[in-house]
């Protein structure tokens, strides 16, 4: 028995140094990426338009992608994309598992403790998808159950503008959408262009509509590590360049502009003011 | 330099703390009634699987397998999301207004979990020799009263090692309600990690008091196999 719990403390020791270990491991990643090869990014793998799989080629698309494309480009190197969750994204990039970010993240102050913001490259706001004609303001929400996805500002956002509701996190939007249909929450919360993406697809869209109601701004950063500073200057660099070469614009344009189904508007720049 | 700062106060006190309690709170409730429900469902399908009216048997059997061979995970998304196209507007618009995640939570840990337990009461039904059952019916006990005096008291005091292990898996399992938005433990742990990014000193807290939770129930029981059931051999 002795020697057992002996064996086990070593094994947990072990563990933890290790963790530790790699943690403390000096990062250069421009150097590391360009000496490997290959871009290794966090994306989403089901939330058109930013990053969803495909139907014809299997492949995952969409507009941070193409972001990650450009950047790797630029680079000179392979990209991988790995799938990855909104509670997940922040230890896959601390890990090392991933290179950077590039999947919806809303720049905050708690992140920007954890790691490092490139300019934001694509600006939203929080609203709501609704059953259609159920909501004109915010009232309408007080006390009402809501669906969002663990991990993410929206769930943070929503209980702070609308105390009086009950918030229900699913793994992930689809899921909270499906409760949405069947009655078991008044509304989906989450950023604009998010929700389009999610409306579009909708089966029965017809039901469903996102009112105006905005309860709070989300600009989006990618995101990497923390005092990795030879690679943020270079990711800004390079989206700077995207904004002035006009790439960023067609980008937006291709997945929100007016050819598409959600006929965005760009009311955004990438600058280096934020 | 990456460096991850150890934070343990975050678990030990403050808002975190109390998400802690609270997530611990519903993770003992779901435990509990899933444990009791679990039990008297086991039982009762364990009768049912050893009875000698066919249709019954075949019943309970069909119930066996089914639940026995499915992932919970599926059977939790069954309850809370299949059940819609299954029952009428009215129970599901009456339903939207309870706290339906628990139930179904309740509902999927307690069906999956008695599936099991019918299976080891049945084995400890079948190590007591059928000469007692021979017995107790000759000397004018219905099937179901000897079942209740003579068979199942005995039975259980032999299952009680298997039984301790599947309520500790049904209490583990009950993690699994978070994907539903059900607020337990687990589902407390990763909130924590979502707010602070203190991912490692969560779940530490978390499995700790998983571990705790699982020591004392085991023990629990083990005072009632000893103290109540088996009192001469202690």
């Amino acid at each position: 028995m002795k020697k057992l719990t002996k064996m086990i403390m070593t094994m947990a020791m072990v563990a933890v140094m290790g963790k530790a270990a790699l943690a403390a491991a000096p990062a250069d990643t421009l150097a590391e990426v360009k000496k490997k090869g290959v871009l290794v990014a966090g994306v989403k793998d089901s939330l058109p338009p930013f990053g969803y799989i495909d139907e014809k080629s299997r492949q995952i698309i969409g507009y941070d992608i193409d972001f990650i494309n450009a950047i790797a480009r630029k680079l000179g190197v392979k990209v991988e994309l790995k799938p990855v969750t909104s509670a997940s994204r922040m230890p896959q990039l601390q890990e090392s598992h991933i290179d950077i970010i590039a999947a919806t993240m809303t720049k905050n102050p708690d992140r920007a403790k954890q790691v490092d913001f490139s300019h934001t490259y694509f600006f939203t706001g929080q609203k709501f998808i609704t059953k259609k004609g159920s909501v004109h303001s915010v009232k309408d929400l007080e006390g009402k159950r809501i669906g969002t996805a663990k991990g993410s500002t929206s769930e943070q956002n929503v209980k702070k503008a609308i105390p009086t509701a009950s918030v229900l996190s699913f793994d992930d939007y689809p899921q909270a959408f499906l409760a949405l249909q069947q009655g078991k929450v008044a509304g989906v919360t989450t950023d604009e262009a998010i929700l389009a993406g999610i409306l579009a697809k909708a089966p029965n869209k017809a039901q469903f509509e996102i009112p105006n109601v905005q309860i709070s701004e989300e600009p989006y950063g990618l995101g990497m590590r923390k005092g990795d500073k030879n690679f943020v200057d270079f990711v800004n660099k390079t989206i700077l360049e995207m904004e002035k070469s006009g790439e960023a614009r067609k980008i937006f344009d291709k997945w929100f502009g007016p050819t598409t189904q959600f006929h965005l508007n760009r009311n955004f720049k990438i600058t280096a003011n934020n | 330099m990456l460096t991850y700062q150890f934070d343990w106060s975050i678990v030990t006190s403050g808002k975190y703390f109390q998400w802690l309690v609270s997530g611990l709170m519903m993770t003992l409730q779901i435990s509990t009634a899933g444990i009791v429900f679990s039990f008297l469902i086991g039982l009762l399908i364990a009768v049912m699987r050893m009875s000698h009216f066919k249709p019954v048997r075949w019943f309970a059997h069909a119930y066996l397998e089914f639940f026995r061979n499915t992932p919970l995970l599926v059977q939790l998304f069954f309850w809370y999301f299949g059940s819609y196209k299954i029952l009428p507007a009215f129970i599901n618009d009456w339903l939207n207004t309870t706290n339906f995640e628990f139930a179904a939570a309740l509902v999927a840990l307690t069906i999956y979990t008695s599936a099991f337990i019918a299976e080891d009461i049945r084995s400890g039904v079948l190590s007591i020799p059928k000469e007692q059952l021979e017995a107790a019916r000759s000397a004018g006990f219905s099937y179901l009263r000897a079942m209740q005096y003579i068979i199942l008291p005995q039975a259980v005091r032999i299952t009680v090692p298997p039984l301790v292990n599947q309520f500790l898996n049904l209490a583990k399992n009950s993690s699994l309600a978070m994907t539903i938005g059900v607020a337990e433990l687990t589902y407390q742990a990763r909130q924590i990690e979502s707010y602070s990014f203190k991912g490692f000193e969560a779940f530490s807290a978390a499995t700790l008091v998983y571990l705790v939770l699982s020591i004392v129930i085991t023990a629990l029981i083990h005072q009632y196999n000893t103290r109540i059931l088996n009192p001469h051999r202690a």
